[in-house]
């Protein structure tokens, strides 16, 4: 198991190098250059040149690469001259904000959609069945922001229960304190995902009925709530270990309609902002951390599935 | 058996639908069985008789959209399907077991065997975590389970397959049953394993005065293990008798077809085969369902329906059978021997190969898998060369190593005095003109979304052989060889069945003209009767094209029959090798001997010699034993064979250093 960890681990490291090359060449294809970016179109060439000497640009670009590496490994993803702030401060300040959103709504979402995908396969090809899908693909087809505009428009003009805005707060404690304001952005969130993940849990779980080991299990004259529960469930939520571990990244990146429709200060907000005033060290900071997160979490989906899955967790035990 | 008057289980007249999307089919109409106490009935019947469906009925296992719609199944006397479910439920747990088909898949992936064993006794008696370990670790003892103290906190992939058909049996025994059914309980198996699985089932029958349900399509099984006989066409029973009587006398036509079908009674050279296919159950029926493919079939056949009758043994045909037709096991037929002056189309030569086990890159540590280890054999023009073996035994790795589909390790195949590894890549390619493979499993060849037409056609089109006109000529003419109508060029894979896709595997087979076809378990996959015809079809073409056949299967009776010589693998080696009568009939190799003894014979006197029987399971092909290969499970194994014994002899070779038998002096 520690082996096969180690390979992994070693797998996603050489992709994150990788990743981080892009960037970097992306970072050296901007028009004009960084000074460029940075200082305006009114810089003079020695105030440019003068720029680039203290950043260290005028050097050999494998020096520069080496810079940069040695500089992310320290934390420092750069400096938005935009927001005034280093790039890690920006991120560290919103990170939070935006896993709240994403994990509440990614917990509930699952607790609604397992139990709702089991419903649906035990009693496929029926009402519940049909009543099910039929809105899980409603959900599914109604764009994100169209969605979030109803859900201001029900629950904060027609029936005046919840604000249409998130908390405004600086710090995560801020936010917390008015949990109201968090409700249907967490709504919105929710409702896609749960359409998502049921149908997952749907055909999984029909799948698994169908296999010849729960028709042993039935023979053992098992309730089907035993049955269901007792054998089929584990191994029908194997695609949503999957699911999670592929969702991994948007904890990080945040979800840019949503957090733009409810004015909420997450990653999404910022890579939005960012991308309008076109700042980069905040863009390549946050294209980076996303994609550390997404091969972060192919790893995370295969070690929780060696976790759950004998037959994986033997094949890598072995080889 | 016990002097009961009432049996244990008695089936009234039960019938069983199934409702699946293109209409409902009747599975069984009107059945009537019963199994006594301490009693084995065996249910026989080829694909589609409803002999599964039966057992299913009585288990309340049935498929989705399958339910019981008359009748009456009565367990001790209650009727099943008027019981309460939480009853039923304990009825099914505690008193009846089941045994699948399918070891491989009937076990729960992510559960440990242990928990999944004792499940019974946890829901039902509500035994304690602790004990329930300590019963599961006892039966899994009792059903000859190697080390069950660890195997109980092993998962099911960590077992082979005859390992977990005894986790299986050991699930429906822990709960004492007084009937337990098993469906096929062999069937996924090798005939070595099979033989410990049934005889397991014979001794645990008596230990536990249970009642067994035995359902098979193996006439061969039946007749060693059964005390009574229930014959199935079509979702009905056509005949019943105890074991002996219906061997030695079948009343039902269709009883006789099937006997007859069999490889084993082919004395005369060829075998019976039963014409055309069993009816469509989701249509109305009249009349005797087996008509329509009975020699003896009258008018009133078709019309009236044929009731069951008889005191003791009975039947439901109107022409029955008159006079005992006890099925002739034959005793070998020589074959005229294929030119032996003749330049062989194929000679393998110390063919090698090896497959890097487990992992690729940075973990490249976990050895080889010896899968071929230097097996050396020609074929004649116009010969039939069988080889045989256990799965596992490296007999489809030589057909695929021979039909060039993968590059061997080492030696040398030399296909019409060429060598295929001298080749390029293009000269190669031609090659595969002269060598043709044939599959076990034709659908799973064919690509379902190309016609039947694209299909035949597509050898032609990559070899570029003739123009489109003659492509569509040579298509046509394959058709009429297999004996398959010209309608048949439209359609899908999917529209036909068993039997007709392998003839259009061997179509496809055929199309380049080939000299030699490398055939792996052409006929494994089909029912008695349409293994007939397949196996007739290609010896007819064999006859006729002068073609040479590498015959691939675990079915010795099979190759015996197809076969002019007969090679016996073990694990990468060839053991034996010789004229095909010879090796069946006086084998000089211990395992040939025990691999004949495994073989279920459907003659219900003949029991075979107990101190042939080989136990345990096949070593590993990833550190092989030393030596003669089979010694770690050889009775005659000493010191001397771990050296390795040479193929030696005139034309009936054997590789051992204890032959069972001298060769025979050539005639």
């Amino acid at each position: 198991m520690t082996r096969y960890l180690l390979t992994r681990l070693g797998q996603a490291l050489v992709i994150v190098i990788l990743v981080t090359l892009i960037t970097f060449v992306i970072l050296h294809l901007l028009p004009g250059g960084a000074a460029r970016a940075i200082l305006g179109k009114e810089a003079t060439l020695e105030q440019i040149a003068a720029f680039n000497h203290e950043m260290g640009y005028d050097r050999p670009l494998w020096q520069q690469y080496a810079m940069y590496l040695q500089r992310l490994v320290q934390g420092d993803l750069g400096y938005s001259f935009q927001l005034n702030q280093s790039v890690a401060e920006a991120i560290w300040q919103r990170l939070p904000k935006t896993m709240l959103l994403s994990l509440a709504s990614t917990f509930l979402a699952v607790v609604v959609a397992v139990p709702l995908g089991v419903v649906q396969a035990v009693r496929r090809n029926r009402w519940p069945d049909y009543t099910i899908n039929g809105l899980s693909l409603l959900a599914y087809a109604t764009p994100i922001f169209f969605m979030g505009l109803m859900m201001i428009i029900l629950f904060s003009q027609v029936w005046p229960v919840l604000p249409p805005e998130a908390p405004q707060g600086f710090t995560l404690a801020e936010v917390l304190a008015d949990p109201a304001g968090l409700v249907l952005p967490t709504l919105t969130l929710t409702i896609l995902t749960v359409a998502v993940y049921s149908r997952y849990v749907r055909s999984s779980m029909v799948d698994n009925l169908n296999e010849n080991y729960v028709r042993t299990a039935r023979s053992k004259g098992l309730s089907e709530g035993r049955v269901i529960v007792g054998h089929t469930l584990r191994n029908g939520l194997f695609p949503v270990i999957t699911l999670l571990g592929m969702y991994l990244p948007a904890l990080f990146s945040g979800a840019l309609v949503v957090e733009r429709l409810f004015n909420y200060p997450g990653m999404g907000l910022l890579f939005w902002q960012a991308a309008l005033k076109r700042d980069y060290p905040i863009l390549l900071g946050v294209t980076l951390l996303i994609s550390v997160a997404t091969v972060l979490g192919a790893l995370v989906a295969d070690v929780l599935y060696a976790a759950v899955d004998p037959r994986v967790r033997l094949k890598a035990g072995r080889s | 058996m016990e002097a009961s008057s009432e049996p244990l289980l008695r089936l009234r007249d039960l019938s069983t639908d199934i409702a699946l999307r293109r209409g409902t089919v009747h599975a069984l109409d009107h059945v009537n069985l019963e199994v006594n106490q301490g009693e084995t009935l065996g249910i026989v019947g080829e694909s589609g008789s409803g002999k599964t469906m039966t057992v299913l009925s009585v288990m309340g296992l049935l498929p989705t959209g399958g339910s019981v719609v008359g009748g009456e199944i009565l367990f001790d006397g209650r009727d099943l399907r008027t019981m309460p479910a939480p009853e039923l439920r304990r009825v099914r747990g505690v008193e009846m077991g089941m045994v699948f088909q399918d070891p491989l898949t009937s076990l729960n992936p992510t559960m440990r065997i242990g928990a999944q064993v004792a499940e019974p006794l946890r829901v039902h008696q509500g035994v304690s975590k602790a004990e329930a370990r300590e019963r599961a670790v006892e039966i899994l003892r009792r059903v000859g389970m190697p080390r069950p103290d660890k195997i109980v906190d092993d998962y099911p992939h960590q077992l082979s397959g005859g390992m977990r058909q005894r986790v299986v049996i050991a699930m429906a025994l822990i709960r004492s049953p007084r009937l337990l059914i098993a469906d096929e309980p062999t069937t996924a198996l090798d005939v070595t394993t099979q033989r410990q699985i049934l005889e397991l089932i014979d001794d645990l029958r008596e230990e536990f005065r249970m009642a067994v349900i035995l359902v098979t399509h193996d006439l061969g099984v039946i007749a060693g293990r059964a005390d009574r006989v229930a014959v199935m066409y079509a979702g009905r029973v056509v005949e019943t008798a105890t074991t002996t009587e219906l061997f030695r006398a079948p009343r039902h036509r269709y009883t006789e077809a099937l006997m007859r079908a069999l490889p084993e009674s082919a004395a005369d050279g060829r075998l019976y085969s039963i014409p055309g296919l069993p009816p469509d159950l989701s249509r109305p029926l009249t009349g005797c369902r087996f008509a329509p493919r009975c020699r003896f079939a009258t008018d009133e056949c078709r019309t009236t329906d044929v009731a069951l009758t008889g005191d003791g043994h009975k039947f439901a045909c109107l022409h029955p059978v008159a006079e005992p037709v006890p099925i002739t096991v034959s005793t070998g037929h020589h074959r005229a021997a294929a030119t032996s002056a003749a330049d062989p189309i194929l000679t393998v030569r110390d063919l090698v190969k090896e497959y890097d086990a487990g992992g690729a890159g940075l973990r490249r540590t976990a050895g080889r898998v010896s899968a071929v280890a230097g097996v050396s054999f020609d074929v004649k023009p116009g010969e039939t060369l069988g080889i045989v073996g256990e799965s596992g035994c490296g007999k489809s790795t030589v057909g695929r190593l021979v039909a060039g589909l993968e590059p061997a390790t080492g030696g040398q195949i030399i296909v019409d005095g060429t060598d295929i590894a001298t080749l390029d890549r293009r000269a190669r390619h031609h090659m595969h003109r002269k060598v043709q493979l044939m599959f076990q499993d034709s659908y799973a060849a064919m690509n379902p979304r190309m016609r039947i037409d694209s299909i035949l056609t597509e050898p032609l089109e990559i070899q570029q052989v003739g123009d489109a006109a003659a492509r569509r000529a040579r298509v046509s003419e394959l058709l009429d060889q297999v004996g398959l109508p010209r309608r048949a060029l439209e359609r899908y894979p999917h529209e036909f069945s068993g039997g007709q896709l392998q003839r259009i595997g061997l179509a496809r087979s055929l199309a380049l003209r080939p000299r030699l076809i490398v055939a792996d378990e052409p006929v494994s996959a089909l029912d008695v009767s349409v293994q007939a015809q397949v196996l007739n079809l290609m010896r007819d073409l064999q006859g006729e094209l002068g073609l040479s056949y590498v015959f691939i299967s675990h079915d010795l009776s099979v190759v015996d029959y197809m076969a002019d010589r007969i090679g016996v693998m073990y694990l990468g080696k060839l053991v034996e090798m010789g004229p095909a009568h010879q090796v069946v009939r006086a084998p000089r190799h211990p395992y040939t001997q025990a691999l004949l003894d495994a073989v279920p014979s459907p003659d219900p006197g003949r029991t075979p010699s107990p101190d042939t029987t080989i136990r345990g399971e096949l070593p590993s092909a990833l550190n092989p034993p030393t030596g003669c290969r089979f010694r770690t499970r050889c009775p005659l194994a000493q010191d001397v064979c771990a050296t390795e014994p040479v193929l030696e002899g005139g034309p009936h070779q054997v590789a051992c250093h204890f032959p069972l038998r001298q060769e025979a002096p050539a005639a």
